[in-house]
């Protein structure tokens, strides 16, 4: 174990796929074998049993025949007819023996012409027989008897012969089956033990890896939903925190407004030129801190806790972030163009505010010389098309909404950090701000599991693109 | 015009100050009396008979003792006192602070002005609106 863990988590789990794989190619093959051998062992078996019958069917050929025989010879020396009878009847049982051999041995050619050779002598042994086995035998003139009798006596002989060969052959065969069934036997014993350590082996390193992976995927969960808790606790602190601060660090610069206000209603008139511009800065500076932690509670604000989303169209937040803006919109004689929008699930209070923060974002940095005019245009894109999108969401499709207008622009190195929190392209005096707005759209849309982005050229207008995904990844 | 008194309750000893100042800058002829919390303000009102119930009451929500709701709650449930005006004077700009305010029987919410400037007009009007415009309790 102390080796498995000095290796790393890759080559690990490397070695457990070979291991596996291994040991299944092992088992299967062994399996294989083990077949191969079973079937071997069963065809000598069966083989051995067969070889025995075939003995066994010898053994009877051979004792028929002696039956034959000693009824026929009873009867010839005896003159008991009684006998022709019973020699007859185990004449005429004894085709039913040798067909017995006959189908026993079909399979040996060796063997099969000793049985074709056994049938041309039981014919003449046969014929013999009849000859012989009848009662008015003594009629029988002595030269054809003793013919008849010596040919019998031949064939016999020569019966007993073949049977005796073909005894010995099934006897040899017996041995070398037997001595081969007893190879496959010992062997089938060896492989059964042999799988059996190999499958013990596999199983327990199996189970061994299994039970540590287990017990390790069990610490990664406890560890992960432990850092879940954590982090779902450290968020709700943080926005807690955000919420408080601003709050509560707004109470302090009331005073400071609110005291140097009264200072200047009071006394300004008779205070030197020099303290009452002070005083107006110091005015100014606690109005544009009140500014900065006005945003800075919206944009802490700007979370998706306590709220549902909602399937709702794009265009109902559009025309309320407008009819907000509708006073700077008159002032500026700003021209909005705007096509129709999607349905989307979203969270409209947010969806809210970005409309608005970018409709305000293109008036507020409009051209001198020239309205604004802002065209918001909607398609449908493919994932794929989106600037570093995550790999997840390159198979998904997402609706593009481009916010395009004709003012200053930036320089493209900027495109980036103008949606960084309190981040400003322009000095104060030009364009009021506190530097959040775009922070807000950057927030509001990753909330909707979008992205955004801007284009521009410097004094060639601005576009920023938002994308937020078609079907809804909001839980 | 009566001259009747206005009755400011704050913790802040500065809002009592720029309270007062506002008052004074908009030459409003009522005297205010400050509290430094509920309890002052009930005990003083305790004080008095029912000819003298005061004309306005300014009550701030969060302060030490008694707090602004436990006082709208006392005020509206005590038969002398439950028809005196009174304007709830807060930082706070929660909806539910507002909402439960009004709920306990609160005549007006004014979230505390953001400078002087603002805080001046917002004296001003509750002149022309309580003082010179409504009709109010005697």
């Amino acid at each position: 174990m102390r080796l498995l863990r000095s290796i790393t988590e890759q080559k690990l789990s490397w070695l457990v796929r070979f291991l596996l794989g291994t040991s299944l190619l092992l088992i299967i093959g062994l399996s294989y074998s083990y077949h191969t051998i079973n079937k071997q062992l069963l065809y000598f078996s069966e083989k051995v049993s067969h070889t025995q019958r075939v003995i066994t069917a010898l053994k009877e050929t051979s004792s028929g025949l002696y039956e034959i025989t000693f009824l026929t010879n009873s009867f010839l020396f005896l003159r008991d007819t009684t006998y022709i009878n019973k020699s007859l009847a185990a004449i005429a049982s004894f085709p039913e023996i040798t067909y017995k051999l006959d189908t026993l041995v079909s399979d040996n050619a060796v063997q099969k012409r000793r049985i074709r050779m056994l049938h041309r002598n039981l014919e003449v042994f046969y014929t013999q027989s009849a000859v012989l086995l009848k009662p008015d035998v003594i009629a029988l003139n002595p030269i054809s008897f003793y013919a008849s009798y010596t040919s019998l006596g031949n064939e016999t002989t020569s019966i007993r012969k073949l049977i005796s060969e073909m005894t010995d052959t099934e006897t040899m065969l017996l041995q070398s089956r037997i001595q081969s069934k007893e190879i496959y036997s010992k062997q089938i014993f060896r492989y059964n033990w042999l799988i059996l350590l190999v499958t013990v082996v596999f199983l327990s390193t199996a189970f061994v890896l299994l039970d540590r992976e287990l017990v390790r995927n069990k610490m990664y969960r406890v560890d992960l939903e432990n850092k879940i808790e954590n982090l779902n606790r450290s968020n709700a602190e943080l926005e807690q925190f955000a919420y408080v601060a601003s709050h509560d660090m707004k109470e302090p610069l009331r005073k400071i407004r609110s005291f140097a206000d009264r200072t200047l209603i009071k006394y300004g008139k008779d205070l030197p030129d020099d303290v009452n511009q002070m005083m107006i800065k110091i005015d100014n500076s606690s109005q544009r801190m009140q500014l900065l932690i006005t945003d800075l509670l919206s944009f802490s604000r700007t979370v998706n806790t306590g709220t549902t989303p909602k399937s709702i169209s794009l265009n109902i937040p559009f025309a309320e972030a407008r009819a907000n803006l509708s006073e700077i919109i008159s002032e500026s004689n700003a021209i909005i163009h705007c096509e129709p929008l999607p349905t989307v699930e979203v969270y409209p209070s947010q969806m809210v505010q970005l409309f608005q923060n970018l409709l305000a974002n293109s008036i507020k940095y409009h051209k001198e010389n020239q309205s604004p005019v802002i065209h918001i245009r909607y398609k449908l894109v493919s994932g794929e098309v989106i600037p570093n999108v995550q790999p997840a969401h390159r198979d998904i499709r997402f609706h593009k909404i481009e916010v395009i207008d004709n003012g200053i622009g930036f320089d493209k190195k900027f495109a980036e950090k103008i949606f960084v929190i309190f981040q400003r392209l322009h000095d104060r005096s030009k364009f009021e701000g506190t530097g959040i707005g775009l922070a807000i759209c950057k927030r509001v849309v990753s909330n909707h599991n979008g992205y955004i982005f801007a284009e521009s050229m410097e004094g060639k207008g601005a576009s920023l693109h938002v994308y937020l995904p078609l079907e809804s990844l909001l839980t | 015009m009566s001259t009747r008194q206005i009755l400011m309750a704050d913790d802040d000893a500065d809002d009592r100050f720029l309270v007062q100042a506002a008052f004074e800058d908009n030459n409003i002829p009522n005297p205010v009396v400050f509290f430094e919390d509920g309890e002052q303000l009930i005990n003083h009102l305790s004080k008095n008979d029912l000819n003298d119930n005061p004309l306005l009451i300014l009550l701030d929500l969060n302060m030490p003792k008694r707090d602004g709701r436990e006082v709208l709650k006392l005020l509206r449930s005590n038969k002398v006192w439950n028809a005196i005006p009174i304007i709830i004077f807060s930082t706070s700009n929660a909806p539910d602070d507002v909402n439960a305010a009004y709920q306990l029987g609160a005549n007006c919410y004014i979230i505390k002005p953001s400078s002087y400037e603002g805080l001046k007009e917002a004296v001003l009007n509750i002149q022309k609106f309580w003082l010179n415009t409504a009709t109010l309790p005697v």
